[in-house]
């Protein structure tokens, strides 16, 4: 490696200047680990391991929103870390042979936080995670919606079996939180307008203009407003050293390189204990459901359709093969930007983060924000979309269930008034 | 009884989904209790006020945990048996009246009915009243005014005297110098008559942030700014290389596959493909309904459920590959536990790296239909994912089972209400007696 050569030019420098960038590294990070602990854990020293684990686990499994985070105990802080890195790809076998109890391991956890940090924005990430939020803020994508798409976890207590009573009591609980959720969220709403626009012109930030809830608590609250007024502050220091660190991280991956060269290489075939992935694989059969179902209607329209059009359509001009050919092609695009909707995460042309609420005078200048009323406009017609798919769902249960009753004799089915 | 398998998923499921609305349902809590609080008197500097004993308000906290508990209630039960006994009243009632049957009845059954709309309104109402059981959590409030004084016109004489701005200033600058001091951290809003009630509404606008925030605010934007600006020109940079390097190295010292798919890839491109289903069933139901002029349009409809027809044939495709290889590499794709998003599009992308963008509104009413609708969206788009899993874990039950008996009924009536009705409903069965010839 001509690079690792290259630091000889002065070596003065390139002594000081690794310890200086996993300083800043250190400041960076959310639990603020020693600096020697690094150095520690390139030797492998026992003594580097549980600030690494809970290193890790702060990284891997970032605080949740509402501040609540269970301050699990080390070993259960290993094992997360050991399963996240494993469900996220991690290569190396020789962590998860580790020992539970987080005594070991200083090295193999460098290694796998060298990783995390040469994936992606994960310094980034972890920073706008935790950020400070002083505004009134409100997400303006679908993604934190209720319904977790992810799968759901499976009750860690058996249940046994239940009856359709028990999911009728379940489903009607929902209902009411729904409805419960509905109402809190419209009082929230009016308190917010309130107190926007009784503070109106109160903002230092002209294009603000109003203080949010976290500001006039603040005032309220001096103590509160003290140790918010701290937590910016910390946060403005690591936001400082994120900013050295892009400036001096190269040293940094250099060194991590001779750290991976002194492990040994990993025999080839991993052998990873089979596990049942039932609540993962049932998803996947879901999605596969869904889309023969749909096949097969599609089929059963395409068909006749197809049929219909070649028995009529016999001679057409000259001119209908060029039209021909620009309906093709439009159709062509039409499906390529259907396509992109979803493997690009589109779909709604609508950005990802949250937006700062802001409350503006009738007639004031447009242009600095986005407005709510498109944000209305593109949630109404995503509502209406969800409404027809729902719609054709309970459809096509409706169908299936008058095809499985339909043949029965001696039976009457009345259906449930207000429909 | 439903199979153990059904019922685990089907609880699961619902569990997650309630879990979810509570999470949301806190938060909204928490804000709230802020929000109430702002809008009552309060001063902004002066002594605290020991906290006032709860009102009727704070302590009520019967409903959420009521509801926490993991299996229905004597109570939940009942009512499903007053349900019952509702439909089955209305059996006997002829068929012909079923419609108007149960309502007309005023006594506890049309109560019973969860579904009944006065009782769902009432329920709201109700529901709008509460602050939740959370208020052990929140340290003491300061200066807290139960009492709602009519200060308005005391407030309105005062106001020339308090918007004086040298007032502010020093106040401003007293917060920079002595940032510890509580009473010096807030502009001096109350002249010395330190009983005047400030409220919101009257002097807000009167309000000033202290200094020293202020400063740590734009400081914050700033680096922010900077960081957001930085990250998306380094790239391509030597230490973008040296990652790279470190990254291969890693890979082809582990002896792993590099072709071989993570448990977080395949979770999310199962997303991916689920998101194309539900696209592509869309767009087929706008072909389906579409009403085509003349022949071009009609040849142009053709073309695209064609297309659409080639588009789930992909998807399909990529799921089998999907599927395969989660089968052959025995790599468990979801571990026990609920993991962090790998990659969730919102909340940690590389686009929320900056202060955050401004939403612009102009009435209270804007909001609140803004917010209604964002709930309204998540709400569907939970309905839908719950309405699929039904369908998929019920309705080859009721296929299976030997049809006609009175457990096969039973089901069939609660799976249609589940699956047709939301839940909210139930159809009636009636038996025609064999006539006795």
């Amino acid at each position: 490696m001509g690079r690792r050569r290259r630091r000889r030019v002065d070596p003065a420098d390139a002594a000081r200047a690794l310890p200086e960038a996993i300083a800043v590294l250190t400041r960076t990070l959310p639990t603020g680990p020693s600096p020697e602990t690094f150095r520690r854990a390139k030797f492998d020293r026992p003594e580097a391991a549980p600030a690494l684990w809970r290193l890790l686990f702060c990284v891997l499994s970032p605080m949740p929103a509402d501040g609540a985070s269970p301050s699990l105990a080390l070993e259960a802080q290993a094992r997360s870390v050991k399963a996240a890195l494993r469900f996220q790809g991690y290569p190396r076998r020789a962590l998860a042979q580790l020992p539970d109890d987080g005594s070991q391991g200083g090295r193999e956890l460098l290694l796998a936080l060298a990783w995390l940090l040469a994936r992606g924005p994960t310094l980034e990430q972890l920073l706008a995670q935790s950020r400070v939020r002083l505004g009134d803020e409100m997400p303006v994508c679908e993604c934190e919606s209720l319904a977790s798409p992810g799968p759901a976890v499976p009750s860690v207590e058996a249940d046994g079996c239940v009856d359709t009573r028990h999911l009728q009591w379940l489903m009607g609980k929902l209902r009411f939180r729904w409805r419960k959720l509905m109402a809190s969220q419209q009082e929230q709403c009016a308190l917010l307008g309130k107190i926007h626009s009784y503070t109106r012109g109160c903002h230092s930030d002209r294009s603000l203009g109003h203080l949010s809830v976290t500001e006039t608590e603040l005032l309220r609250d001096p103590e509160g407003g003290q140790q918010l007024l701290q937590r910016l502050e910390r946060e403005n220091v690591r936001l400082e050293a994120a900013l050295e660190w892009r400036r001096r991280e190269l040293v940094f991956w250099q060194w991590m390189d001779t750290v991976l060269g002194a492990c040994p290489p990993e025999a080839s075939q991993p052998t990873f204990l089979p596990e049942i992935p039932a609540q993962g694989a049932a998803e996947l059969e879901l999605v596969v459901r869904e889309l023969q179902a749909l096949q097969e209607e599609l089929q059963a329209a395409v068909e006749p359709r197809r049929a219909a059009w070649e028995a009529r359509v016999g001679g057409h001009g000259p001119e209908w093969s060029a039209s021909r050919r620009a309906l093709q092609e439009a159709v062509r695009q039409d499906l390529v930007a259907l396509q992109w909707a979803w493997e690009r995460g589109g779909g709604l042309t609508q950005p990802h983060e949250p937006h700062r609420l802001v409350r503006t005078e009738a007639g004031a200048p447009e242009g600095r924000g986005l407005q709510a009323t498109e944000v209305i406009e593109v949630l109404r017609s995503r509502e209406a979309c969800l409404e027809v798919v729902l719609g054709q769902l309970q459809g096509q249960c409706r169908q299936e269930l008058a095809r499985l009753v339909g043949t029965l004799p001696g039976l009457i089915w009345i259906p449930p008034p207000g429909r | 009884m439903l199979p153990a398998d059904c019922s685990r998923r089907l609880v699961a499921e619902l569990r997650d989904a309630l879990d979810s609305c509570a999470q949301r349902q806190r938060q909204l809590e928490r804000s709230l209790r802020v929000s109430r609080r702002l809008l009552r008197a309060w001063e902004p500097a002066e002594t605290p006020v020991p906290e006032p004993t709860p009102g009727p308000e704070t302590d009520e906290k019967v409903p959420s945990s009521a509801f926490t508990a993991c299996s229905p209630s004597p109570q939940d039960l009942k009512e499903l048996e007053l349900l019952t006994q509702v439909l089955e009243k209305a059996v006997r009632v002829r068929k012909g009246i079923s419609k108007a049957g149960g309502d007309k009845d005023p006594s506890v059954k049309s109560e019973s009915l969860a579904a009944s709309p006065a009782t769902r309104a009432s329920t709201r109402l109700r529901a709008s009243g509460w602050t939740g059981s959370h208020a052990s959590e929140t340290k003491h409030p300061r200066g807290i005014r139960q009492t709602r004084v009519p200060a308005k016109d005391l407030s309105e004489r005062r106001l020339v005297s308090v918007e004086d701005p040298t007032c502010m200033g020093r106040g401003a600058r007293a917060a920079k110098v002595e940032p510890r001091h509580r009473s010096q951290q807030i502009v001096p809003l109350a002249a010395p008559q330190a009983r005047e009630v400030f409220t919101l509404k009257d002097k807000g606008i009167l309000l000033q942030l202290p200094m020293a925030f202020r400063k740590a605010a734009s400081q914050n934007s700033r680096l922010w700014a900077q960081l957001s600006s930085t990250h998306t020109s380094d790239s391509g940079d030597a230490a973008t290389t040296a990652k790279n390097h470190f990254l291969q190295k890693m890979q082809t010292t582990s002896g792993w596959p590099s072709s071989r798919l993570s448990p977080a890839e395949v979770e999310a491109e199962v997303g991916r493909l689920r998101k194309a289903c539900s696209l592509l069933r869309l767009r087929m139901g706008k072909e389906l309904t579409a009403d085509p002029k003349d022949w071009m349009q009609e040849y142009r409809c053709l073309l695209t459920l064609e297309g659409l027809q080639a588009l789930v044939g992909q998807c399909l495709h990529r799921l089998q590959e999907l599927r395969t290889a989660v089968v052959e590499q025995q790599l468990g794709p979801w571990p026990e536990g609920r993991l962090p998003r790998a990659s969730s599009p919102c909340g940690g992308g590389a686009d929320t790296i900056r202060s955050p963008p401004l939403l612009l509104y102009s009435s209270t009413q804007e909001l609140q239909t803004l917010a209604a609708l964002r709930l309204r969206v998540a709400m569907l788009n939970q309905q839908i994912h719950l309405e699929k899993v039904l369908m998929a874990e019920l309705l080859p039950l009721v296929r299976e089972q030997e049809p006609l008996g009175p457990p096969w009924l039973a089901l069939c009536r609660a799976v249609h209400s589940l699956l047709c009705e939301g839940g909210e409903r139930f159809l009636t069965i009636l038996r025609e007696d064999e006539p006795a010839d």
